[in-house]
């Protein structure tokens, strides 16, 4: 078909994809519409100072029972422990975030202190966290943890007794599921008094001071 | 072929050429207007055995409008996705105890505002590498992937250490 311009240079065609591109340019820029957006997420609050991190249970108390299944299959009763202060923490061993971050704390904070102390890591979700799992669990550590399951009922009132909570969460199908759970740890001194309660986020330098405390 | 419609054929070519090369670089990372930058990237040591590791790091938007992270990938795990950690109030019914708890949630899409960032770190934002195919050692390097809805995909060299 015959162009309309006689004259060499753009056409109407040529303004066609000239304008094309320009509005192209101009929507990858962002000032066009857009994709609709989800409502901008708050970053997550900043680490409050160190006081804040734990709490002393006043007047002390006994600590509460804690008979479980160790991760070689065995009998465990706290109570083996008396003569050093231990930590207490209940977890899970799929948790990618919050588990290997306080695991990593207390194990930063036991390096900090000379006296041997006691870490025992309870599972909430014994549906996965079987005694091999939790033995492949505590061994990567290197840093003699214990690790505890049990059936449905024994963790459920083990975490009853030491007042933890945890419920099962919905996840990706990648992810399977997830577990919401309290995430403080419990410091129970070497007579087997409940004496400070850390919450997540309280630093090597925090627990180990703590240690120190109830060591002395 | 008369030389004014062999211009205009060329000339075709040169503006579809535009259109092309508009689509690449005002829609990439490498364009003047989508532009993110990754900061202190870290991931946990983790044992291969451990159903999942995470990554942190600090998402810097640099462009003139908001970009979202949608999608990551590893050759180090089989699913990578994005998580958040959140408090996560009331116990289940009759459980007892204190609230308190903290779990985590997918993000399907995490926006960074035009000049702002978002921080992934421990206890919120992470990096949940899923179904890793080896051991994370601390002084590792594993190789991160994001895609950004904007800026397109950008590749990480992440080292592994002990936060």
């Amino acid at each position: 078909m015959r162009s309309r311009s006689r004259q060499p240079g753009p056409g109407p065609g040529w303004l066609t994809l000239a304008l094309a591109a320009t509005v192209l340019l101009a929507a990858c820029s962002g000032t066009a519409g857009s994709a609709p957006t989800a409502p901008a997420r708050a970053p997550a609050a900043t680490t409050p100072a160190l006081g804040e991190r734990v709490t002393a249970y006043d007047p002390a108390r006994p600590a509460p029972a804690l008979r479980l299944t160790d991760q070689d299959g065995r009998p465990f009763d706290l109570a083996s422990l008396r003569g050093r202060p231990v930590l207490v923490y209940f977890g899970y061993t799929h948790c990618p975030d919050i588990c290997p971050t306080t695991l990593a704390d207390i194990r930063g904070a036991l390096r900090l202190v000379d006296e041997p102390v006691g870490v025992v890591f309870v599972t909430v979700d014994p549906a996965r966290d079987d005694a091999p799992a939790m033995k492949q669990y505590v061994d990567y550590y290197q840093s003699g943890f214990i690790g505890l399951t049990g059936s449905d009922a024994e963790i459920a009132a083990t975490a009853e007794d030491w007042g933890v909570s945890y419920r099962k969460l919905e996840s990706t199908p990648a992810a399977g599921y997830a577990m919401a759970h309290s995430t403080d740890t419990y410091l129970v001194d070497a007579e087997g008094t409940l004496r400070h309660h850390l919450f997540f986020g309280a630093s090597p330098e925090l627990i180990a001071e703590k240690i120190r405390v109830v060591a002395g | 072929m008369n030389p004014a419609r062999r211009f205009s054929r060329l000339g075709g070519f040169l503006v579809a050429a535009l259109v092309v090369g508009a689509v690449a670089t005002g829609c990439s990372s490498s364009g003047g207007t989508a532009e993110v930058a990754i900061t202190d990237a870290w991931a946990r040591p983790s044992s291969a055995m451990a159903s999942a590791g995470a990554a942190y790091m600090t998402i810097q938007n640099n462009g003139t409008a908001t970009d979202a992270l949608v999608g990551a990938s590893s050759p180090a795990a089989t699913t990578v996705e994005v998580h958040e950690t959140v408090v996560m109030g009331s116990p289940a019914p009759g459980a007892s105890g204190d609230g308190g708890m903290m779990g985590m949630q997918p993000v399907e899409r995490l926006e960074i505002p035009a000049g702002g960032s978002v921080q992934l770190k421990p206890g919120s934002y992470h990096i949940m590498l899923i179904g890793l195919k080896e051991d994370l050692k601390a002084g590792d390097t594993i190789e991160i992937t994001l895609t950004f809805e904007k800026a397109g995909e950008l590749a990480l060299s992440v080292p592994v250490k002990e936060g």
